[in-house]
């Protein structure tokens, strides 16, 4: 308790402190403006193509695109262009599949790696080891698991004894279960690493005093260590979140969006439009939307988390 | 009933020794004081009793029940901690109610148990605050209510006051005191303040480095320290220990300080008991308290280093050749520093310890 | 000469008055003390004279010079932080040295102060090793070493021991008392501990929510309070404060509800509370003078105190050696109207009757 000091950092009030504030800002004000600059000048550029049919194919640079002015058409397609929002569909199945399944994944492990035992440290390593695989290399050894003749079917083969060669990649509904397991498999290491990060952040005395007052493991989980790592939480489900919704390099070398377009999520259309349709104006207007979508999402996790971190904190 | 027993009680940790064969019966009702410097095991010992630890060998019985193997959820002891590890994200009364909660308790006798508890303790104004903001002193009773209010027979306490202000401290003693006369839970109460442990312990255990030195009343640790650790630790300045050796003088034993000079005669048993040691070497001790000034040039002679004084009383710092020695005396007491004083440690206070084992020798 | 001295400053911090109207001289050489409970405005006093803040009213002045317009950089004095802020990752030497160096400072001129200052403090055998090999009490005198290797006009230290145990803080302010007369120089030191004040201080303030509430040696502060603030805030165990009861009849003013009595002629006008310091108070057999009962009994070996319940007042007496007293038994309590501590409604002091 010796740490009580007055007020030290109630210094930036007054007249002084406004000043040195001023001249804070007069020297970062350059820095800012660069920052403001590359952060708004694409966004305005996409904006402004966005409202045009324009692309590379034209042969005119993209500032003379208002010739192709469309006003909104471009957004009035993407409403009712069906691709897309089956794209955006599967993205979302995606998703809800996914960072559950990590969380919870990962939140298991976090809570087994609390107590010791053997091999703790080399279980951990391995544990890391998918988040560290270059996702396109993740993506071809999915590919390589999942061929007929792959090693998924040989196990399933040796493990009900009859002969299994189940076409993964090539069957709809698989190849979306594939590419989920594959996703699964790479980010739950990441969850739990935060969420070990958490668990290890909750207060032992705090575990201990629940314990001594004869809380079971559920309730000391239920109610310790739950609300004690809400802020840690969020965090991790909104990073995992954000990331999933972009799912594009493990799954496009897996499935190239197929068969057909059965695994074809938002980055996987969006990739094809420009590479194939070089149609950039209404790309331009889908990742607008996107933007403007991940943005009030993000806003919300963000002042959800404000809160829970003011409950938490001490 | 609720006695608590550590029998051959040892701990390792790798090759460290925090307890060294512990053997000692806390009695049912009763306040026992874990007093040490810290790193000497105390708290080892409190964690080995709420089974937070594993001892290495040995047992833990409580009563005549070996709880060794009993998870500390179940041990049903009463825990306040250091940093009192309030549930920050919860209100008072949450806290409060946790234990009970936690058995399955009917909430309208939750209520009923929670509501008695925050008025014995008064901190009904602040049921429904949240408790992360609040002040040390209530954190405190927080942390006490909410492992009283599940009624263990045994409750431990791990340097309850250390982080809460001195006045409060001293409230706060007299209150935990008067509270454990009232309600007899067996307590053991770890700390590394002595004035802690004088004050509220019914009875003391000291430990240093793994090694319980002594166990007795305050008043027995105070004035027959079993060694010179104890006699150190214990008292506020500790005892006074000078280098002598023994010599006999017309048939008394004295003891040559050296540069001080001679000591009184040693009283009958004392002598007695030192004429059986082998070695004439000794340490000679006496409490600061003790030391009173001469009328003449009788006694020992002290360089005064330096005087303090201290409200109501004021605390003289000798130099006896290289020794520093501590008195403590009235205000009006006649010292100046950079002066010699004569001054003289009463027979009857005088304490010898072996100079070679630190261990003391004691007259019938 | 390095006197330190507040005109009437005052600080705020948003609504909060840091510092209220504080006024002080220091006298060069002097070991001067501020002790007051957390949040009293003394942390604020010392960042006032090392600059770290600036006054928002009054004048500080450093040696005779107004320094309110002088950095911190310029006013050449030192501060021992609370946690000593020792660089863990050098050596106590490089620590000593660093703000030396941090002034490129010629070379052998560093030596030179390093080795002088080392002696002084005898850390010279300890040079060479890294702050989590030192003891507490030598880490102390590395942070002291650092702080004095600039030759500062005066220094000043935030609550330095406090992390120490008991044992060891009294060894330390000793041997920081000790240090100090031996440098001469002007210590300006910060201590919520009242012993610890008590012991040390040449003089002290006592603070409370920013407003000095009193300037003196110990002595004068713990045996002449101008308040019964003060007087709470000194003294271990605690003063007790009674509240009083004139019986005109009787011509005696009766004390926490009659468990002591003291005559009305020694009694100052305009008293509503009297002060008896635990030292001050008797003990005899019941039925001798007022009455008490014994709550709890603490024996401190050379000293024992004894709670006391009287009139439902709680008293604390502090007696000599260590006197067989029960629990819950009645006894009688005594004291020497001359020792006692008269106080007005507003809190202050009340001269005693014939002084």
């Amino acid at each position: 308790m010796s740490g009580v000091t007055e007020a030290p950092g109630a210094a930036e009030a007054g007249d002084d402190a406004r000043a040195s504030r001023k001249l804070g800002l007069y020297l970062t004000l350059p820095a800012q403006l660069l920052v403001l600059f590359i952060a708004v000048f694409p966004l305005l550029m996409q904006l402004y193509i966005s409202l045009t049919g324009w692309s590379p194919l034209t042969g005119m640079g993209w500032w003379n695109a208002w010739s192709l002015w469309n006003s909104f058409q471009n957004y009035v397609e993407l409403a009712v262009d069906n691709r897309w929002w089956s794209a955006l569909l599967r993205t979302l199945l995606v998703m809800v599949v996914c960072v559950p399944a990590e969380f919870l994944l990962g939140l298991g492990l976090a809570t087994l790696f609390m107590d010791n035992f053997y091999g703790k440290r080399a279980f951990y390593s391995i544990l890391l080891m998918p988040m560290m695989v270059v996702p396109a290399v993740a993506g071809y050894m999915f590919f390589m698991l999942f061929q007929s003749g792959g090693p998924v079917n040989d196990l399933l083969s040796t493990l009900s004894g009859q002969n299994i060669a189940i076409a993964w990649l090539s069957n709809p509904s698989l190849a979306m279960v594939a590419v989920m397991v594959a996703d699964i498999w790479q980010w739950t290491p990441l969850m739990f690493l935060i969420l070990l990060a958490g668990l290890v952040g909750v207060q032992e005395d705090q575990l201990k005093a629940a314990t001594l007052l004869g809380a079971n493991w559920r309730q000391r989980f239920v109610t310790i260590m739950l609300p004690r790592m809400k802020t840690i939480i969020i965090i991790a489900l909104a990073i995992r979140t954000i990331e999933n919704f972009k799912i594009f390099d493990t799954l496009y070398i897996m499935t190239g969006g197929g068969p057909g377009v059965a695994t074809e999520t938002i980055s996987v259309y969006i990739y094809k439009l420009i590479t194939n349709d070089l149609n950039w104006g209404y790309v331009a207007a889908i990742a607008l939307v996107i933007l403007l979508t991940l943005s009030v999402a993000l806003g919300i996790a963000i002042s959800r988390m404000g809160k829970a971190s003011t409950e938490v904190t001490k | 009933m609720t006695s608590i027993r550590l029998d051959t009680l040892t701990k390792k940790f790798g090759a460290f020794s925090a307890i060294r064969t512990m053997d000692l019966e806390v009695h049912d009702g009763e306040f026992m004081a874990l007093l040490g410097p810290s790193g000497c095991g105390k708290s080892t010992t409190m964690n080995i009793i709420a089974g937070m630890e594993r001892p290495t060998s040995g047992r833990v019985l409580f009563g005549d029940r070996d709880i060794s193997n009993v998870p500390m959820t179940r041990r049903g002891v009463g825990f306040v901690f250091q940093n009192y590890a309030i549930f920050t994200h919860m209100t008072v009364r949450q806290n409060l109610a946790y234990g009970l909660k936690a058995r399955g308790t009917a909430g309208a006798e939750t209520d009923r148990r929670v509501g008695a508890i925050a008025d014995f303790l008064q901190l009904t104004p602040f049921l429904d605050q949240p408790s992360a903001k609040l002040s040390v002193n209530i954190l405190q009773r927080i942390a006490i209510g909410r492992s009283a209010i599940v009624e263990p027979s045994i409750f431990l306490l791990d340097e309850p006051l250390s982080n809460v202000d001195a006045a409060f401290r001293a409230v706060m003693r007299t209150e935990l005191k008067h509270l454990q006369r009232q309600f007899r839970q067996t307590m053991v109460y770890v700390t590394h303040d002595q004035l802690e442990a004088m004050t509220m312990a019914d009875r003391i255990a000291v430990m240093d480095h793994g090694v319980l030195q002594q166990v007795g009343t305050p008043l027995e640790v105070y004035n027959n320290p079993v060694n010179i650790f104890v006699a150190r630790f214990i008292g506020s300045p500790g005892m006074n220990l000078l280098p002598a050796t023994l010599v006999e003088l017309g048939g008394r034993l004295h003891a040559d300080l050296g540069k001080a000079g001679l000591s009184r005669a040693l009283t009958a048993p004392l002598a007695a008991a030192a004429r059986g040691q082998k070695s004439r070497d000794v340490w000679f001790g006496f409490r600061p308290e003790e030391l009173s000034v001469a009328a003449d040039t009788a006694g020992l002679t002290l360089a005064v280093t330096f005087i303090e004084r201290i409200g109501s009383r004021t605390i003289a710092h000798f130099d006896a050749g290289g020794v520093a020695v501590k008195g403590v005396f009235e205000n009006d007491v006649a010292l100046q520093a950079g002066s010699t004083a004569h001054v003289v440690a009463q027979e009857q206070s005088v304490r010898l310890f072996d100079r070679a084992t630190g261990q003391a020798i004691v007259g019938d | 000469m390095a006197a330190i001295e507040f005109r009437s400053v005052t600080k705020r911090f948003g609504q909060t008055v840091a510092v209220d109207q504080a006024s002080f001289r220091i006298e060069d050489g002097e070991f001067f003390c501020f002790f007051g409970p957390p949040l009293s405005g003394k942390s604020t006093i010392l960042r006032l004279i090392l600059g770290l803040e600036k006054p928002d009213e009054g004048e500080v002045l450093i040696g005779g010079r107004p320094v309110n317009g002088v950095g911190p950089a310029a006013r050449n004095v030192a501060m021992v932080f609370q946690n000593l802020a020792l660089f863990p990752h050098l050596t106590a030497e490089q620590n000593v040295r660093f703000p030396l160096v941090e002034r490129k400072t010629d070379p052998e001129m560093i030596a030179r102060r390093v080795a002088e200052v080392s002696g002084k403090l005898h850390i010279a055998h300890i040079l060479h090793k890294l702050p989590a090999h030192l003891s507490g009490g030598e880490r102390q005198r590395v942070a002291i070493a650092r702080a004095l290797v600039r030759d500062p006009v005066a220094y000043l230290m935030d609550d330095p021991i406090s992390a120490l145990d008991a044992r060891l803080r009294e060894e330390t302010r000793v041997e920081l008392k000790r240090i100090q007369t031996e440098l001469g120089r002007t210590l300006v030191y910060v201590t919520h501990d009242q012993e610890e004040a008590m012991s040390i201080a040449d003089r002290m303030a006592i603070l409370e929510h920013g407003q000095i509430r009193q300037i003196g040696s110990p002595t004068q502060a713990y045996d002449q309070p101008a308040n019964d603030y003060v007087a709470r805030l000194l003294g271990a165990p605690m003063i007790n404060i009674l509240s009083v009861e004139a019986d005109a009849g009787a011509g005696v003013l009766r004390l926490g509800g009659g468990a002591i009595t003291l005559p009305l002629s020694a009694v100052p006008q305009g008293t509503s509370r009297v002060g008896v310091r635990p030292e001050d108070l008797g003990i005899t057999k019941a039925g001798d003078a007022g009455k008490a009962t014994v709550f709890e009994v603490e024996p401190l070996g050379g000293f024992t105190v004894v709670t006391l319940s009287a009139g439902g007042n709680r008293l604390r007496a502090l007696l000599r050696g260590q006197p067989a007293i029960q629990t819950d038994s009645a006894v009688g309590l005594t004291m020497n109207p001359a020792a006692a501590h008269f106080f007005a409604q507003d809190g202050r002091s009340l001269a005693r009757v014939g002084s």
